[in-house]
Parts: C-alpha cells; structure tokens; sequence
C-alpha cells in the first residue's frame, strides 16, 4: 500500500509537469524528469486497426525538440493541461501512474477555448527520487486540426 | 508604396494564366460545380489493400463527391467497393470505419448484403412485396473499383468516366520502379481544416514555400541539387517532383537516414501531384498519401497515410515511423506548419475579406521555385469548370 505522502508527492510531480508544459517552461518540465525518461504519444486507429506512435523521443530527443521549435512557424495559442490522477500502483522503486487528461487550447485572438483532446497519461514514476522515468501519452483524440509542435 | 482600392483591385501584371481569382475557393456556387464537373468524374484513392488483408475485411470512405463508400474484400480476394446506403429506406449500412463482415446487413430493417453486392435477405419479403420487389431487384450499387500504383484501391463513381490508367496517364511512371514491393499503411490520421482544398493541393505543388519550414531550408534549400529538382507537367492536371539527395544531418536531432527506400537513392524524395486532389510524396524511407475531401468552399478534410514495407523488421518500420513522425505527424515539424500556412490562407480569402488574386507567377526553367505546378493544376481546372480560373465569372 502506498504511503499518502507518497501519494500526493507523486500526483504533484504529475500536475506539476503540467503547469510546466502549459507555461512553456521546458527546463523546469526535464527537471521533473529522470536522466532515462523517455517520452511517447500513441494512439490506436480504428480506420486502419492499428495502434499508432505519433511522437517518441528519450530525453536527449526532447531537449532537441525543444531547442529546435522556436526556429519553427508554429500556432501561438496556449494550451492548458487538465490532468486527474485515477491509479498509483507502486513498487519498491517505482510506481505507475494512470491519469486522465484534458488538453484546451485557448485562441490568442478573443481568447475562445475549446477542448483539443483527451487521452491518459501512462507514467512511470521512479522512487524513491519522485522523477518521471516514463511517459506514455495515450490519445483518443486524433483529429487535431493543423495540429501543435508542443508535446501533451 | 502601398495600394489604393484600385490598385488592390487591378488585374495583376501577368498573362492570365499566371494568376487566379481568389474567389474560386470561397464561392458556393463553384465549389457545386467542382463536386461535379472535378471530382465525380476523377478517380480516387479509398484507401490501401494492406487496410483490408483478408476476406470480408471492408473499410469506409467518403467520396470527396460526397458519396459514402463501402470497400470490401470479397470471398474471392477481389476488392469491390459499394455504396454505403441501404436501397431499401436510404439507411447506412456499415457504422464503423473498418472491420469484417460477411454480411452487410442495416440495422434499420434488417436488409442483408454479401460482398460482392448481392441481396442475401429482405425481412418477411413475401409477405410484404409479394412477388412484385425480389431480392434480385435490391443488389447494391457497385462502383468501378482497381488496386493499382503501389497497391491502393482507387474508385471512381461515374460509370462511363475514362479508365484509371488513361486518367493517371503516365504520371505515376516517376513512382512504378519504387512501387514493386509490397506496402503497408502505418499511419493514418485525418485533419480537418478551414480551407478551400485547391489551397491544399497548391502547397503540394510548389516548393517555394520551403521558407516556411526550418527543417526543409536546412536540409534541402541550402543544399546541392535543390535548384536542379523539376517539374513535370502530364495531361489531366498531374504533376510530378523530380528528385534531389536531402541532408538530414543538417538538422539538429535528425541524421542520415539509416532505412531507405528499395531502388531509390539515399536520401531521395520524389512527389507525383495527381488532380484534383491527391499526392504521393515518397520521401527517403516513408510514403505519404494525401487524399483531400472537401467539405465546403473553406473546409477540407485531408487524409494522410504514411506507409513502408510489408517486409520490414520492427527495427526497420520503427525507423520509418519515427522519420515519418519528425516531419509529417500530428506533432511533426513541417505538417504543422503547412496545415497552418493554408488555414491563415483560409482566413484571409473567406468571403468578405476583399481578397481578390493569387499570384503563381514565379518562372525558373519548372525547377523547384518554379510555380508551373499550380498554374498547369489551373488550366486544367478551367478546362473541365468552363470557367477561366483568373476570371471565374
């Protein structure tokens, strides 16, 4: 059984990566991370009946990723992570995570929010360090208009 | 100096067939006739054989006439493709987007379909009909149907329209010696966005835009053999995209690519842009399919498909799927960035804004700024509208 401390320290690290994604802080999001993390968005299709990987990077990729997107056209609007941990299941030096998540995406322009996707996020928390080791992005979500550089 | 109203307005200082008006993509009456005179009579791709491996397998598609579509597998391995409407009371027949069925059979009233169109059964049909309406009378309605190019199933909904290979000419011989083996879909998502689809179909046939994408400026513009690559105009509004070798070690977090493409050189991208609206974009080690439906004068759904080979390993379908997803996923680099490039389009031609010309004038010898792609996509437009693209009205 997981200790309540525990617990909540693990659901922070959750909503904290969240506020980091959603402030752009991508320093302070790899913070959160381990040295090994990897990071992965998958989504299943039923048109072609087949699970998809739509983005998977370790972390060296992620720092890459963040370092190359301001040299890239993207869509300004900010997006605003809603996460709900449902599931904290732990072992000695890790634990799994299993979160609901909401993705809104709020336009520039008159400020217009609508919901961009929902999915779960899959993660592996290592312990007793509290870093995430893993991520798994799982979307439902696939029809995402012109899409979007950041990570969910 | 900025413009006057008049001067916004004046016809634009190019022969005519070097410009368009820009209400061509937000005019109801001819977008109609585009469904019409454009897309019911062109051939289209439904999708992949690898969608449907074995019998009964079927996979829905929507017509960008607007017909909906059902595309099986037959008992005999033969691909057909029917409409997806019930002859009995106009009901959908198949919900899903894919599956297998032996029977197609509407949930309304129970009516039921083999694969190959037939009426297997009509609920309490005697006593009903009597013997005035049989089985025999309420077969589905086949359309012509061929898997052809690099296995995909194309489908045409006008009878007597000409045959697929007299309407893809010999645009397609670019891509046939890459096409011998085997392919499989990988990834498939659709996008659907506020533009007219001929936008999209543009930003697949000109290169110029490459300012607009980071990765493609460091790994092809300032490279050898960019400004050597060529179009190639063919009849009926195809185009094709010669190749060059693209350096994707330029760009910080890519390399070489380490799986190619069988026959193909390292590195290579070759684009065969087929009207009015489909492209094959065979890039190093992913082929990628647009096939665009549109829903409106500014909206269109655009579907993409990135493919490799059957035969890959996993290590080889890992690599194609992650250089696939570098650029041209959901989350890619330049996707993205083409996807926002012709919404901001949609925006500033929506009905009302006063835009008036778009401008495909550039001239380089149809090498890679060369905007003949466009302007050939147009001449055919206007031969097959009775309109003049640069003056619809």
């Amino acid at each position: 059984m997981i200790k309540t401390e525990e617990r909540l320290a693990i659901e922070e690290l959750i909503y904290r990566s969240c506020l980091a994604l959603d402030a752009k802080d991508f320093k302070g999001f790899l913070d959160l991370c381990d040295t090994d993390f990897r990071y992965t968005i998958t989504t299943h299709s039923p048109e072609i009946r087949r699970d998809m990987v739509w983005l998977d990077h370790d972390r060296k990729g992620m720092e890459t990723l963040f370092t190359n997107l301001p040299r890239h056209n993207s869509d300004h609007s900010p997006l605003t992570r809603h996460a709900t941990v449902y599931t904290v299941n732990s072992s000695e030096n890790e634990a799994s995570v299993i979160s609901a998540l909401q993705v809104f995406r709020t336009q520039l322009d008159g400020g217009a929010t609508e919901l961009f996707a929902v999915g779960r996020l899959h993660d592996t928390v290592k312990l007793p360090a509290i870093k995430l080791a893993r991520r798994v992005v799982k979307l439902e979500t696939r029809l995402l208009g012109y899409g979007y550089h950041i990570p969910f | 100096m900025s413009k006057t109203a008049a001067q916004w307005n004046a016809t634009p200082k190019f022969p005519t067939s070097h410009f368009v008006d820009s209400r061509i993509y937000t005019d109801e009456a001819i977008f109609s006739e585009e469904k019409e005179k454009l897309f019911k009579p062109a051939w289209f791709i439904a999708c992949h054989e690898s969608e449907l491996p074995g019998a009964y397998d079927y996979r829905l598609a929507t017509h960008p006439a607007g017909v909906p579509l059902i595309v099986i597998r037959g008992d005999d391995s033969k691909v057909r493709a029917f409409y997806n409407i019930c002859p009995h009371r106009g009901n959908t027949i198949l919900y899903d987007p894919s599956g297998n069925a032996k029977r197609l059979t509407c949930i309304f009233h129970q009516w039921a379909f083999d694969s190959r169109g037939n009426c297997l059964e009509i609920s309490r049909a005697e006593q009903g009909y009597q013997d005035r309406f049989k089985k025999e009378d309420a077969a589905l309605r086949e359309v012509r149907c061929e898997v052809a190019f690099g296995g995909f199933v194309w489908v045409n909904v006008t009878d007597d329209a000409p045959g697929l290979r007299e309407f893809v000419g010999g645009a397609m011989d670019i891509l046939e010696p890459f096409m011998q083996q085997p392919m499989e879909v990988f990834h498939f998502h659709k996008a659907r966005v506020h533009t007219n689809f001929k936008l999209w179909h543009d930003t697949n046939s000109e290169f110029y835009h490459d300012f607009l994408h980071y990765f493609n400026r460091i790994t092809g513009m300032m490279q050898p053999g960019y400004y050597e690559r060529k179009y190639t105009p063919f009849p009926n509004g195809h185009a094709t995209v010669g190749s060059m070798q693209i350096q994707y070690d330029k760009y910080e977090g890519s390399k070489e690519r380490a799986v190619g493409w069988p026959g193909m050189a390292r590195g290579g991208w070759y684009m065969v842009d087929l009207f009015p609206g489909m492209t094959y974009n065979l890039r190093t080690s992913v082929l990628r399919i647009d096939t665009s439906v549109p829903l409106g004068p500014n909206e269109v759904l655009i579907e993409f498909r990135g493919l490799g080979l059957k035969s890959d390993t996993p290590e080889e379908r890992a690599q194609r799927v992650f250089d696939h997803n570098m650029i041209w996923g959901p989350f890619g680099r330049n996707l993205h960035e083409d996807l926002l490039g012709v919404t901001g389009q949609g925006r500033a031609m929506r009905r009302g804004t006063d835009s008036r010309y778009v401008i495909q004038g550039r001239e380089e010898n149809s090498t890679i700024h060369d905007e003949v792609g466009m302007r050939h996509y147009y001449a055919e437009w206007s031969k097959r509208m009775g309109r003049r693209a640069h003056a619809p009205y």
